[in-house]
């Protein structure tokens, strides 16, 4: 437990000492991911993440598709929509996702693994590049992921600048179809925490749903900011 | 199922799949400690190991061998299925004392 409370400061330190240098500019509520690839696992996504604050509604959704190419690398590529400024819903950018697992599931005292993301802006030369390091420990029927990410965005209309994120998930392992959990999120000036659940529902073979959300209020300032998320996945 | 030494004490344990069964259907494991499972697939066709209780899923591919990792566990019993045969690829992990 030691281990694990060290290694979540360090984290959280590597972020807290990223967050002063950057300004907030984007969405930090996301998926947690789990460090963790499947041989074969093809997947269709849609995300679905909605910030709500006193003064305007952000709105994203993601639609993806992966395939799992490797038994340790999967690679997704995703559409990335969002509502702008006059309320319409419109194409804003792409995005390739490749996830490579590290460690095999409990070989070691965790399970570690790599993901990295590269997004351009549909209508502007914008990129936003991320590496995250995925991190899980098992700990009897619960487990506890962590993630850190270090952002690095530049283009024609922002400015070139380094963040990085911190998100964190401690969940029960109750029932396939019910998986609660608590998670916590830090990075560009925000820090929230709330309810999460994730679950998975078998059809037939590899086919299965897995869903998962969560309700983060950020606690870092006063005022209204609430983010719901929510994922929806079909693998076959 | 026989359980031999291994490296860095880890204790190896082995399943066989054959026709879409897992023999044997109970392996039977000592309790707090991690062991190693590997799983040998002679059928033609890739099957998923999956478990819930046990908190791993696996591909092992036609005619090959995969290992999982689970552990250490409390004495109980951990349900385990083969994900493309879920009828007749069923089996469980028992961890109890007496397989020390």
């Amino acid at each position: 437990m030691n281990r694990i409370c060290l290694l979540i400061s360090l984290f959280l330190a590597f972020t807290f000492g990223m967050i002063t240098k950057v300004s907030a500019d984007g969405m930090v509520v996301d998926k947690v991911y789990h460090p963790y690839v499947t041989a074969n696992e093809r997947e269709f996504e849609w995300r679905f993440m909605s910030s709500q604050t006193d003064e305007f509604n952000l709105l994203t959704q993601r639609f993806g598709y992966g395939h799992a190419f490797w038994e340790t690398v999967a690679l997704e590529f995703y559409a990335i929509g969002t509502r702008n400024e006059q309320n319409d819903f419109e194409l804003s950018g792409y995005e390739i996702e490749t996830r490579w697992m590290m460690t095999q599931q409990g070989q070691y005292w965790a399970d570690w693994g790599w993901v990295l993301e590269l997004e351009k802006q549909d209508a502007k030369d914008n990129y936003e590049a991320s590496l995250g390091l995925l991190f899980e420990k098992e700990l009897g029927r619960t487990s506890l992921t962590l993630n850190l990410f270090a952002i690095r965005e530049w283009g024609e209309s922002i400015e070139s600048e380094w963040e990085s994120e911190f998100r964190l998930q401690y969940r029960y392992r109750y029932l396939p179809e019910i998986q609660p959990s608590i998670e916590i999120y830090a990075g560009e000036d925000f820090i929230g925490i709330g309810p999460g659940f994730m679950g998975v529902y078998r059809i037939e073979g590899q086919k299965q749903i897995k869903w998962d959300a969560g309700f983060i209020t950020e606690i870092a300032h006063s005022g209204k900011n609430h983010t719901f998320r929510f994922a929806i996945e079909y693998e076959f | 199922m026989f359980a031999r030494p291994a490296l860095a004490e880890t204790p190896i344990y082995r399943l066989v799949l054959e026709n879409h069964v897992f023999s044997p259907s109970k392996l039977r494991i000592p309790p707090n400690t991690k062991v190693k499972i590997i799983i040998e697939n002679k059928d033609e066709t890739a099957e998923e190991f999956d478990s819930f209780d046990l908190n791993r899923e696996r591909v092992i591919f036609a005619q090959r061998e995969a290992s999982i990792f689970i552990g250490p566990l409390p004495i109980g019993r951990y349900e385990f299925f083969g994900e493309y045969h879920p009828n007749s690829a069923r089996g469980y992990v028992i961890v109890e004392e007496e397989s020390l």
